[in-house]
């Protein structure tokens, strides 16, 4: 609790002092998404204030969206951006030019697999041939914003090994490394719910809403030379679709 | 129960993944790319596993877990079939009335009015849904189940100012589509319709009402409709069951952000 500063001297209101606290501690990443903040019967007792200060900073900052209570859990810290992109940028995200957004990539998993049962029906792999597994989480100021999981088969991308690069973007990869001509990226989206795994690398809770888009990617020649599993965690992705009349 | 069902379903003895699990995976996955289609029969556990050369506990039990996860469903006459409802959306990123993508979807559509009703706003929520406040605060409210072949498939509410639609709650009957109506007494077209979809878990009311199970994630798409003076005319947020999916087709030329380069070049 010692992100929380209060001086009774200042003329500034108590309960505005308390939301300021929070918001500063937040803002410098003291205390981050999903953190568990003081009752506000422990903030009385520390600062000797009353507990209707305490709930109106709480208030405050729950009207903000910074904050959220959870009936019988306590406060917690909900200060997570959402991924709000149009729906046909949703893989790129280095779209939002000018913004402060940055955006970082966590290999997690790096694995050749001999076989999966529904990545190698789309990629129309024979159990045995070889493909190359990728995981990794997309994260944006600590937060995640997608995990995905990449599987690029050997036969079309041999030495994978010496070519990848963890840092370099998936199309670059495939079409300036491996000279694929991407023609179009098949996806579909669909809502499930976390399993506890997902839940644990997106940080979210288990059985919260994920948007789970399936994306091939396909070729000039219309060969499918890769598949891409993306989760994105449902209350903090947003997809924009802007639909004319005809 | 076509031969081929049975041979689809494998499992490989030198795995680490216990006999179950694969059943389970592998019924999981032919139901997810629609080899296994809904109402399709699967065979019996005992056949599976006889085909199998396991011992019957194995298919039970994947069966068993399948049910709970609801991909399939035991019958009465102790059948099990594929219940799992998986239904594609090709028209969510172009101008198609929900009414017409069920019938483009091969099934039956009807429309089931759950309610009807002015409601007066207030002034923080009609900006929020961004309506003109010279709208006034009354608005017609109405609450509508599609359905395909009698399954529910969307739940839409849609909120019409008044001003814009006079006495549109004592003519609409609530089971007809509505863009047609309002084109056809009201002659207002819509022009632009601004969509943001995501992934939530449904709530108890929505999840009954869509029969669906408790938490069960869903697409929620708020959609804001505007006419031809680009005035926003119709609010409206729909959550669908946890099987519906939508398609879109990313081509090239809409990667431009991604490869600036290469389409500088073509562009020069």
């Amino acid at each position: 609790m010692d992100y929380i500063y209060i001086n009774k001297t200042l003329k500034t209101s108590i309960y505005k002092q308390i939301a300021a606290s929070i918001t500063d501690a937040i803002d410098v990443g003291n205390l981050k998404y999903n953190d568990k903040l003081p009752t506000e019967k422990e903030i009385c007792q520390t600062f000797s204030v009353s507990q209707t200060v305490v709930r109106m900073a709480y208030d405050q900052l729950i009207s903000e969206g910074k904050i959220k209570r959870i009936k019988g859990k306590g406060t917690y810290v909900t200060n997570r951006k959402n991924y709000h992109t149009f729906l046909h940028a949703f893989y790129d995200m280095d779209v939002e030019e000018g913004s402060n957004v940055f955006y970082h990539k966590e290999l997690i998993l790096l694995d050749d697999i001999s076989e999966d049962y529904s990545a190698y029906r789309a990629l129309k792999l024979d159990k045995g041939e070889k493909c190359h597994l990728f995981v990794c989480v997309i994260k944006s100021n600590q937060n995640p914003v997608v995990l995905q999981r990449i599987y690029l088969p050997e036969k079309y991308f041999p030495k994978f090994k010496e070519k990848f690069d963890k840092d370099e973007k998936l199309f670059t990869l495939i079409e300036d490394t491996y000279h694929y001509q991407i023609k179009h990226l098949h996806s579909t989206f669909s809502p499930i719910n976390a399993s506890s795994a997902e839940a644990l690398l997106l940080r979210i809770h288990p059985n919260d809403a994920i948007y789970f888009v399936r994306m091939k990617i396909v070729d000039a020649d219309d060969q499918i030379v890769g598949y891409v599993y993306n989760y994105f965690p449902g209350e903090f992705t947003e997809f924009e679709v802007i639909v004319h009349a005809i | 129960m076509p031969f081929n069902f049975l041979d689809l379903i494998t499992i490989d003895r030198r795995s680490t993944v216990s006999y179950d699990q694969q059943i389970k995976e592998s019924i999981k996955a032919l139901i997810l790319d629609q080899t296994f289609y809904y109402k399709n029969i699967l065979p019996e556990p005992n056949e599976l596993a006889n085909h199998l050369n396991i011992d019957s506990k194995f298919a039970l039990l994947a069966y068993k877990q399948l049910v709970l996860e609801r991909y399939i469903k035991k019958n009465k006459n102790d059948d099990y079939n594929v219940s799992y409802f998986e239904l594609t959306n090709y028209f969510f990123d172009r101008n198609v009335a929900i009414y017409d993508a069920i019938i483009a979807l091969g099934l039956n559509p009807s429309i089931k009015c759950v309610e009807k009703k002015v409601v007066h706003l207030d002034k923080k929520t009609i900006k929020t849904m961004g309506f003109d406040m010279k709208e006034g605060l009354d608005y017609f409210y109405i609450n509508r189940l599609y359905l395909g072949d009698l399954q529910p498939i969307m739940i839409l509410e849609n909120y019409l100012p008044l001003t814009v639609f006079p006495n549109i709650e004592k003519k609409f009957e609530g089971n007809e589509p509505l863009n047609a109506y309002i084109n056809s007494q009201y002659g207002i077209q819509a022009s632009i319709s601004k969509r943001t979809t995501k992934a939530v878990n449904l709530t108890d009311k929505l999840a009954k009402l869509l029969n669906e199970r408790k938490n069960a994630a869903s697409i929620q798409s708020t959609n804001r409709v505007y006419d031809k003076l680009d005035r926003l005319i119709d609010f409206g947020r729909s959550h669908t069951i946890s099987s519906y999916y939508f398609q879109a087709l990313i081509t090239k030329d809409e990667m431009k952000s991604y490869f600036p380069n290469s389409f500088q070049n073509l562009d020069d």
